[in-house]
This record gives structure tokens, sequence and C-alpha cells, in this order.
């Protein structure tokens, strides 16, 4: 087995206002292997996103606190970070790319001088080498007239151009560990797909790890070697990707695959998980998908059930786990297997 | 437990049928399409620096587009942001002026409409948006949402307004209680349900979506998709949907219509469309779609760079500086928009010709536009 980059145990991050605790992460365990690429899959609202913002030490005054658990990174806690050291680790050893590349640029600073900041800061080159190595990474990434798009201001850029920089930005250092939270989300399916064939280059170039946020199903089955999917703060289900598509061991999982429309299938229905996520305030006593689960039991409403193994490096949180897989799956379970 | 859209919807078939859907108009559309657009151009132009000089440049959103829907169908309209799928819906709907082109809907022209006849059609015509959040007054309650097209058009007296809300309710799978809450109240599928009943209030017999799932959670998306075939079933109801995702696409739509730059490069019945896609921007656009199965490997078609802009479209072909089949008439000549087959047309210099004879081309009018073989055949 390969050495983790990172190895969450047991995280909670919860968030307080006046009178409530909203328990967005609640006992979250990951691991990522070097050089793997880890999906973490889930609907808005499953935590998947403030997971990725307390590895990073990035929840900052959204107001949330991680109230347990431990992150390591390399051998280090992160948790037990001071601030100083998390920001040398940031943007160096482990970066991150976010959805909203307009948002997350910074519109007053041209290209150069953006990638720049943090090359200079972290590998303490001078401003010539600086910039020549913003030219590399620029090149790496694909961007055509690297030297014009330099001078440029993100404005004046495509989406995709800008998720281009993004990359650039956080693979400048050469990160152990890239945290990449639905970075193609908001772009057109042919720009994503040139994103993903990017990104999967210079994964196997660099041999990075990511951890590759995302809801949609079909972006994990094309870039990720193991997925972990999250609901209500909770990880349901963890299986190597081939495994998980093949072989779903949790309800929700197999409710999700089978309510993606599918090119080419002729279906008539989609299938469908009945309900809505629960809300955080009145989070089930027993399992958290019990409510909207059709495999549901008396034991399901009263114990939360465990990561319980169902198959080779394959967990799921269900009771039924070993039932499931003699079930013969309804049609539209079916639907979701083809 | 079932869809609650299935079983509200499954006892409710008699509800709006029985106070006669179509009792104004007594036109026969079995011969006709419900909608029939026709050349459609919609040109914005672009604020020059010199405040008293007229814009010289526009922008071409729409630049000659033409289809046809027929009634209690669904024509998707598809393509990447910017290709012009929203502005021709807000030019069926003419909440934006034409800047060239006809749109008949019932055989009638909207453009020659007067504003009070308009604001009549629109009632036939509604509208569902993209975003549940911001498409609903935060101010008024669920009850006074769904009941202001109704009050717009002095439909019913209050009471019998009311008890149209709670049955339009009931048919999108919400529960009367609903009524007296507030948008902020409610999940963003139930809020896109509300959408639903909002449009399907007067009773219309298009209706437009506009990107109407792609905000809303996969297993949310698949309650909304299932809910819209049904109410199209139900209630006869014609759809014209935009989208961008090709899987959902292909899922509600009987004829898809793929956009770039403004124009459609190809449009067939889905089967052959998905199929047998001949237009090189189609075929990439289908190959780009991530599969939810790691073991599909297919060949992946990526496209360089990016989508041109509108205000300046490549000479030619729209698409030839992104095409990988581009030949020296791509960049000279725009190609012209034919029918190579049944029911399937398209806009290429180099696919589809086959067995088609290339005499049908017409002259190229100024500025690069494309004729197209009258959309309603």
């Amino acid at each position: 087995m390969k050495k983790p980059v990172l190895e969450i145990t047991g995280l909670q991050t919860h968030f307080f206002s006046d009178d409530e605790v909203v328990r967005a992460v609640d006992g979250v365990d990951i691991r990522i292997e070097e050089g793997q690429t880890l999906g973490l899959v889930g609907e808005s609202g499953c935590g998947k996103s403030v997971t990725s913002l307390s590895v990073m030490g990035l929840l900052g005054d959204t107001g949330g606190k991680v109230v347990a658990g431990s992150v390591f990174f390399k051998g280090k806690d992160l948790l037990r970070l001071s601030d100083k050291e998390m920001r040398r680790l940031r943007g160096h050893e482990m970066s991150m790319i976010f959805q909203e590349p307009m948002t997350s640029l910074n519109p007053t600073l041209r290209i150069g001088e953006q990638i720049a900041e943090g090359i200079r800061l972290h590998l303490a080159l001078d401003k010539k080498k600086a910039r020549s190595r913003v030219l590399e990474t620029l090149k790496a990434v694909g961007i055509p007239r690297a030297e014009g798009i330099m001078r440029e201001y993100p404005y004046q850029l495509s989406g995709g151009m800008r998720q281009r920089v993004m990359i650039a930005m956080a693979m400048s250092c050469e990160p152990d560990l890239l945290i990449a939270d639905e970075p193609t989300t908001a772009l057109d399916v042919t720009i994503q797909a040139q994103i993903l064939d990017l990104m999967r280059k210079l994964k196997e170039k660099k041999e990075t790890a990511i951890m590759f946020i995302t809801h949609d199903l079909g972006v994990v089955a094309d870039m990720c070697d193991r997925v972990v999917v999250m609901y209500a703060g909770q990880v349901m289900e963890e299986a190597d990707a081939r495994e998980l598509f093949a072989n779903p061991g949790h309800p929700y999982t197999r409710g999700l695959l089978g309510s993606l429309p599918k090119l080419l299938s002729g279906q008539k229905r989609l299938g469908v998980i009945p309900g809505n996520v629960p809300v955080f305030k009145q989070v089930p006593s027993g399992c958290r998908f019990a409510g909207r689960c059709s495999y549901q039991t008396e034991k399901c409403l009263r114990e939360v059930p465990p990561l319980l193994k169902a198959g080779d490096r394959h967990l799921a949180r269900c009771w039924q786990t070993f039932g499931l897989a003699g079930v013969e799956a309804g049609t539209a379970d079916k639907a979701g297997l083809q | 437990m079932s869809d609650p859209a299935i079983s509200a919807t499954g006892t409710k078939k008699v509800t709006c049928r029985e106070k006669g859907r179509f009792e104004s108009d007594t036109v026969d559309y079995t011969a006709s399409p419900l909608l029939d657009v026709r050349e459609l151009k919609k040109h914005f132009p672009v604020r020059t620096k010199d405040l008293f000089r007229p814009a010289r440049d526009f922008v071409r959103a729409v630049d000659g587009v033409s289809f046809f829907i027929n009634p209690g169908e669904t024509l998707a309209l598809v393509g990447e942001s910017g290709s012009g799928k929203s502005t021709t819906a807000r030019l069926i709907l003419r909440l934006l002026e034409p800047t060239a082109g006809e749109i008949l809907f019932e055989g009638r022209s909207l453009g020659r409409l007067g504003p009070e006849m308009m604001r009549q059609a629109r009632k036939q015509m509604q509208m569902i948006f993209q975003d549940p959040y911001a498409s609903l007054n935060p101010r008024l309650t669920v009850e006074e949402i769904i009941a202001e097209p109704l009050q717009i058009f002095h439909v019913g007296s209050p009471v019998e307004r009311s008890r149209k809300v709670s049955r339009l309710l009931d048919i999108v799978g919400l529960a009367s209680r609903h009524a007296k809450r507030y948008p902020h109240e409610f999940s963003g599928g139930q809020r896109q349900r509300i959408g639903i009943a909002r449009a399907l209030a007067l009773n219309p017999k298009l209706i437009i979506g506009d990107e109407p799932v792609s905000a809303l959670d996969v297993s949310i998306q698949a309650q909304v998709l299932n809910l819209l075939k049904d109410l199209q079933e139900e209630f006869g109801l014609t759809y014209l949907f935009i989208a961008h995702d090709l899987s959902v696409v292909e899922f509600v739509s009987d004829r898809v219509a793929v956009m770039y730059l403004g124009i459609i490069v190809e449009m067939a019945d889905k089967e052959t469309l998905f199929r047998h896609p001949l237009h090189p921007y189609t075929q990439a656009l289908l190959s780009a779609v991530p599969v939810p199965d790691p073991d599909c490997r297919r060949e992946r078609i990526i496209l360089p760079g990016d989508i041109p802009s509108p205000v300046n479209p490549p000479a030619g072909c729209r698409f030839h500086p992104r095409c990988q089949v581009c030949r020296e008439v791509c960049r000279r000549e725009a190609p012209v928009f034919r029918e190579v087959k049944p029911g399937h047309y398209v806009a290429c210099h180099i696919r589809g010709q086959g067995s088609e004879a290339r005499g049908r081309k017409e002259e190229v009018g100024d500025g690069g536009q494309e004729t197209v073989d009258g959309g309603g055949t």
C-alpha cells in the first residue's frame, strides 16, 4: 500500500449560530495516497466543500469550527499548526482550485503578478526567475500566447482560460496535494473536456494527489481512482471507482446513479430518490438516509450504521449492505448500473 | 414510496381538461406546427466610446435561426454559453424585439400583433426559469405567486383562483398547506415546482423552459424531469426546452437543435442526432459528455480554443477555427443549413454530403448569413 498524503480521521466541523449548532461535517474519515485521485461526491449541503475548507484551514469567518478529529498531511497534523505554518504550506505543498475562477482571482492584479506572488513567497525566487517560472507554468497548462496573457487582467480572459490560470497558479509550486472544488462546474462541456484533459495530463506527469470535489458522477468516473460518497455530513460509501459504479453498496449511491439521465439508454423515466436532504437541525437519530430509503428497517431508524465492509476495499454505511448485494435490483437501480 | 409527483398528477387527470383548455381558439393544430420560427435575428448594438456616434458593431446573438415545434412535442435547443439559446427564447415571447425574422404561433405572426393582442397571446406561452431562487418574488406567498398570472388576466373570482392554486400545487407535487408560505421556506427543487405551477396557471399551450433543471442536484433534477414529462403527457403541452446538458436533453426531447454562435448547426430527431450526428460540433459536444461508467473508454474529441466572439464571428463557417475537418471552402463560404435526410438538417460543407446532391446550395447573402430552406416543411 502506498503512503498516504492526506489522512483525515473523525473530522467534525460544526457551525455555530445564536442558538443552534449545524453539524456540517460529522465524523469524516478520508485517506488519499500518493498520486491518487480521490473523488468526493455528494449533493449540495452534504459537507464536501466544508471538509476541504477544514483541511486547508480556510474556514475563516464562516462561523465554522473544527471541533474534533485530525488531519494528517505528510505526517503533520494540520489542525495543530499555527496560522504562519499553515500559510507556508498553502499554495506550496498543498493548493486548491475553486469553482468560480472569476471570484477567486484578484481582479486588480495582472495574471503574471498573481502567479508570481506565490512562487516568490514559497520558493524564494527573484523577480526574473519567478517570471520565467510563471511563463513555464502558463505554457504547461496550454495557454496560448502566454507572454501576452501575463500582462492581462482576469476580466479579459474567458471562463476556460481563467480556470487554466487558476490551475497554473495551484500547480506552480508543484504541490503534493491539490484540492479541486468543482473545478469544471461553471464551464461549458467542451471547455470542461479541455480542463479535465489538462488535469489528467498534469496528474500523470507530476504524480500529484488530487481531492476532486464534484457532484457530477460522470466526471468522477472519468477522473477518479477512488470515490467517497457523502450525505448529510457523513461518508456513506467509499470504494475504488470501478467497484463503486459496478457494485454500489449503499442505497443512496444506487439512487444517485439511478437518477442520472444516461446517453443512448432509451430511458422512459428516471429513478427517483423521494424527498429532500434532511435539514441539519433535524438530523434523524438513526441512519441519516433512512427517511428516503426504500430498504429502511426498524434498526435503521434506531441506530446509526457504522461503515461496514461491502467488498474488496469497499465500505458502506448501511445495515443492509450484505442483503443488498443479493437483492435483485429494482428497475431504477438497474438503469443505474448500466 | 413513489414519486409524489406521479401520485399527485395521477389522481388529478380531469382537473384542467374539464375547464376546457382550448376554450378560446378553434384552430386545427394537427395540420400545422404550433410554433414556427423563420430566419430569426437579434443583433445588439455594442456601445461605442463616442456617445454621439451610433454603434457600428453588433453582437449577433441570434443570426438567422429557423425551426418549428409541432403540438405536443418537445424541441430541445442545445448549445454552450453565448450560443444564443436564451435570446431565442426571449424573442419568441417578445420580451426582446427581433431585428429580423418571423415567429408564427398557431399560424399567426407574433410580430404583427399589437400590445394587447400580444398580451393575450402570451397567455398561451409561459416560461420556466433557470434559477428558482431568483425567479420567485421573495415577498409574496406561494399562493400569491401562482395566482398572479390569473389575476393579471382576470381569470375567475378570488375563491375560484384559490381553488385553482391548490389544484396546481397538487399537480406539481406540493401540498395545499404550502400555499401560505414564502419561497425561502422551500428547497431548490420545491421552488422549481412552484415556478412550474405558475407557468401552468393559465393553461398555456407552449412552455419554454430556460435551463429549468440545471441549478438542481441530480436526485432533485430527476424528480423535476419526471414531473415535466408527466405534465406534458397529461395536458398535451408543447415544450421548447433549453439546456446545455446533453444527457438531460436526450431524456426529455423529441427533436434537438444544436446552436453555435447564433445559428443552428444541426437539427434532427433525438434518435438520429444522438446516434448519427453529422456536424463536427455536435460530435464534439457528444463526445465531451462525461459518462458515469469508468470502463467506458470513448474517443474524446477535444475542441481547441473557446467560442469566438459573436461581435465578429469567423468568416465562412462559424465553427471552422475549431473544426477538425475544416477545408478551404469552410473559411470562405458559410454552409447552407439544409435537409440531408428527411427531418435531419445540418449546416456543414463537409458532412452529410454523401448521396446528397450539392446543387441545392443557394447563393450566400451579404455578411455571410445563411439561407435556410423554410424550416416548416
